[in-house]
């Protein structure tokens, strides 16, 4: 087991194209990090880069105590589990997993242990004579763990080891990948696009964007305190709702709301006061929305905005609920870039608005049965905003930006 | 559907069938009629003399050494070229190592890929008359040339007896090359990339990598190569006539049996006899693909 640490990493490829730009990171021993990122923000090649199938353009990478840049891969005492697999197809799952001992000449007894061992965590005890062909999706999966547990390496690495797995098994598969780690307790990077994943695996989480490290911290914190625009629209799902806002004395107002800010929220975010009459970004989660009907009660700090539903998605226990407001898009660049990811392949992954109208999501009980085309009344939790500068896209008071 | 069943299926099948029968099976019966003639090419009603071609078949010396020649042939023809062609190919694809994800052969992989399948789209005739120039026993041979300079005297490389036949096979070889490398390379492409890199993260050097990945996923590249080739061990007919001294020669050393056929057939107009050799090349290369077919059967690889 090892730490790693990378020191302003780059990668250039030919034609200029730059993957990762000056990461630093540092990934202490047995922690579980999550890098995750849209596709291309450069996740992958900064894992090929530790692992060393790729070069390193500039900075360095230290494993353990040592600098690894220029050693080869089978040198570096890591092993990597692939998006798919990469199991040998003509060795059986026995041959498969003994195959880098045996390279290591490794005594045949103490292989033998091993692969029995590995087989039994991993529920493949049955399958040691079959080839991979003949296995499931699943069992491939756990196939290529095996064959990273046996080597007992110093690091996992992992590059999107569940994304060919369907919904349920992945799910499964995440649980038993958390068990593994709190049982072997190896250092391990994992790369994703999926931040469900990234937010239950990770004891850290570090998201990439464009191949710049955006923020790295415990899921927890990446949820309630993102650095800039873009951390904020990725993680949570569903996403992150912004609207351009005025700050007023005590408030902000957009479209034909006017939400009241508490006063504990200035003094947790210096230099909020600083925009009062000018305008900002605000973030509100579909979960700080709640029915006002049954969110009774609890009524401070909460402020009420009625709503016309157009859709709803029933969930069992919640619904989203979503619903247009009378205010443009956001139109930072972050946001930008998230619509993009989002909609994937497609040109245009959302409803068409009519112009100056922006869909919001919120997240309500399931008890509020509500159906769309109905009017409703939400409620906000004004204790929860999240506010960015319209400019740079930042957090506006997120200790790392006050700081610089 | 049931009546139209039938009628499609022979409606589709009748031309195909009809052209083979006429033009493959029908020449193949008519030999092994004609073996059992005396049929000198002339007479309307050629004489059957039984078994008589064939028992004088196995007393035939030139009919045995050229059945050794292909045996020769047979053996060192696709193991040397198969041998080659998967080193060259190893290092035009895999031997350069990893960069920016893609795997790679070594330096200037492009311009070998060309220059191996250049003697590929020579004539036979070509390669016969280039060959010779190459091989000419005196010092104005390019090889004996080459030999003088470093001290070692001209060599018949043609016209010595013991040598004939394998000057001819490396002739072989490097005509055939070429297109086993563009095969090998198509084989390795199709073999995903991350299996490469889980190996050599396994600690797989190069050698490790080619003989525990590479040979065993190409596997069923190779055994069609061999029977390829193996097929063209058993003719050899053109090189052997543009190349060789008196075709065939020097004393039989490196004649064939197409050549014997042809020999017999259009020289000596034998045609009983050269049927006869011909039946007997039939059931050689019958027995060799059928052979080769079931040794190097293995379970199909799926990726």
């Amino acid at each position: 087991m090892a730490s790693i640490v990378l020191r302003g990493v780059d990668k250039i490829y030919a034609g200029g194209v730059k993957a990762v730009n000056g990461l630093d990171l540092e990934i202490k021993d047995g922690e579980f990090m999550v890098l995750v990122g849209p596709s291309g923000c450069g996740k992958s090649t900064a894992l090929r880069m530790i692992a060393g199938l790729e070069d390193i353009s500039g900075g360095e990478i230290h494993i353990g105590d040592k600098v690894v840049n220029h050693l080869p891969p089978k040198d570096r005492d890591i092993a990597m589990v692939f998006q798919n697999y990469a199991l040998y197809p003509h060795m059986t799952v026995e041959e498969n997993l003994a195959f880098g001992l045996k390279l290591r000449k490794m005594p045949k007894a103490e292989i033998q242990r091993r692969v029995v061992e590995a087989a039994n965590m991993l529920g493949l005890e049955g399958y040691l004579k079959r080839k991979p062909a003949a296995l499931s999706g699943g069992q491939r999966q756990r196939v290529a763990m095996g064959r990273a547990i046996v080597r007992e390496p110093r690091a996992f690495l992992m590059d999107e080891p569940l994304s060919n797995l369907d919904a349920k098994l992945r799910v499964s598969m995440r649980a038993s990948l958390n068990q593994l780690h709190e049982r072997l307790g190896v250092t391990t990077v994992y790369v994703t696009h999926d931040q469900v994943e990234a937010m239950t695996l990770g004891d850290r989480v570090c998201v990439l964007k464009d191949g710049v490290l955006q923020q790295v911290d415990t899921p927890q914190n990446l949820f309630d305190r993102p650095v800039n625009l873009f951390v904020a629209g990725f993680m949570g799902s569903p996403a992150m709702n912004f609207v351009t806002a005025d700050l007023v004395r005590d408030g902000i107002a957009f479209a034909n709301y006017r939400l009241p800010i508490p006063a504990s929220t200035f003094t947790d975010k210096p230099g909020l006061g600083d925009y009062i009459g000018r305008k900002l970004i605000v973030g509100v989660r579909p979960s700080d929305f709640e029915d006002a009907r049954s969110a009774n009660g609890h009524n401070e700090g909460w402020a009420r905005i009625p709503v016309r539903v157009s859709v709803t998605e029933e969930l069992g226990s919640e619904i989203n609920v979503l619903f247009t407001i009378d205010a443009p898009p956001v139109m930072h660049k972050d946001a930008l870039a998230l619509a993009q990811d989002a909609a994937g392949d497609e040109a245009d992954g959302s409803l068409p608005l009519g112009g100056g109208k922006s869909l919001w999501t919120a997240r309500v009980n399931s008890r509020s049965q509500v159906r769309p085309n109905q009017d409703l009344e939400l409620v906000v939790d004004t204790h929860n905003l999240h506010f960015f500068d319209p400019e740079s896209g930042l957090a506006i008071g997120h200790p790392a930006n006050v700081r610089g | 559907m049931r009546h139209g069943k039938y009628p499609f299926i022979v409606g589709f099948l009748i031309l195909p069938v009809i052209l083979y029968v006429v033009f493959v099976i029908g020449p193949y019966v008519q030999a092994f009629q004609i073996a059992l003639t005396n049929w000198k090419g002339v007479s309307a009603t050629p004489q059957y003399i039984g078994l008589e071609n064939f028992t004088k078949l196995f007393e035939d010396e030139v009919f045995w050494a050229a059945v050794r020649h292909h045996g020769v042939l047979l053996l060192a023809v696709p193991a040397i070229t198969i041998v080659i062609a998967l080193f060259f190919s190893f290092l035009l694809n895999v031997a350069g190592g990893s960069k920016g994800g893609n795997l790679r052969g070594i330096w200037g992989s492009k311009f070998y890929r060309v220059v191996y399948f250049f003697p590929q789209v020579l004539a036979v005739a070509v390669v016969g008359v280039l060959f010779q120039a190459v091989y000419r026993p005196d010092e104005t041979g390019v090889l004996n040339g080459l030999l003088n300079l470093v001290g070692i005297d001209n060599i018949g490389w043609l016209v010595n007896t013991d040598l004939a036949l394998w000057s001819i096979i490396g002739v072989i070889i490097w005509q055939g090359v070429g297109f086993y490398v563009v095969l090998f390379s198509a084989g390795m492409a199709s073999i995903p990339k991350d299996v490469y890199e889980a190996a050599a993260l396994d600690g797989a050097g190069r050698f490790r990598l080619f003989f525990s990945i590479t040979l065993p996923l190409l596997w069923d590249t190779v055994q069609v190569s061999w029977v390829y080739l193996g097929i063209a061990a058993f003719d050899a007919f053109a090189l052997v006539q543009v190349l060789s001294v008196d075709r065939g020669g020097p004393d039989n050393a490196t004649t064939v049996l197409p050549l014997e056929i042809w020999r017999n057939a259009f020289t000596y107009f034998k045609f009983g006899y050269a049927s006869a050799m011909g039946v007997a090349l039939f059931f050689m290369t019958i027995t060799f693909a059928a052979l080769t077919l079931r040794v190097t059967r293995r379970e199909k690889i799926e990726f």
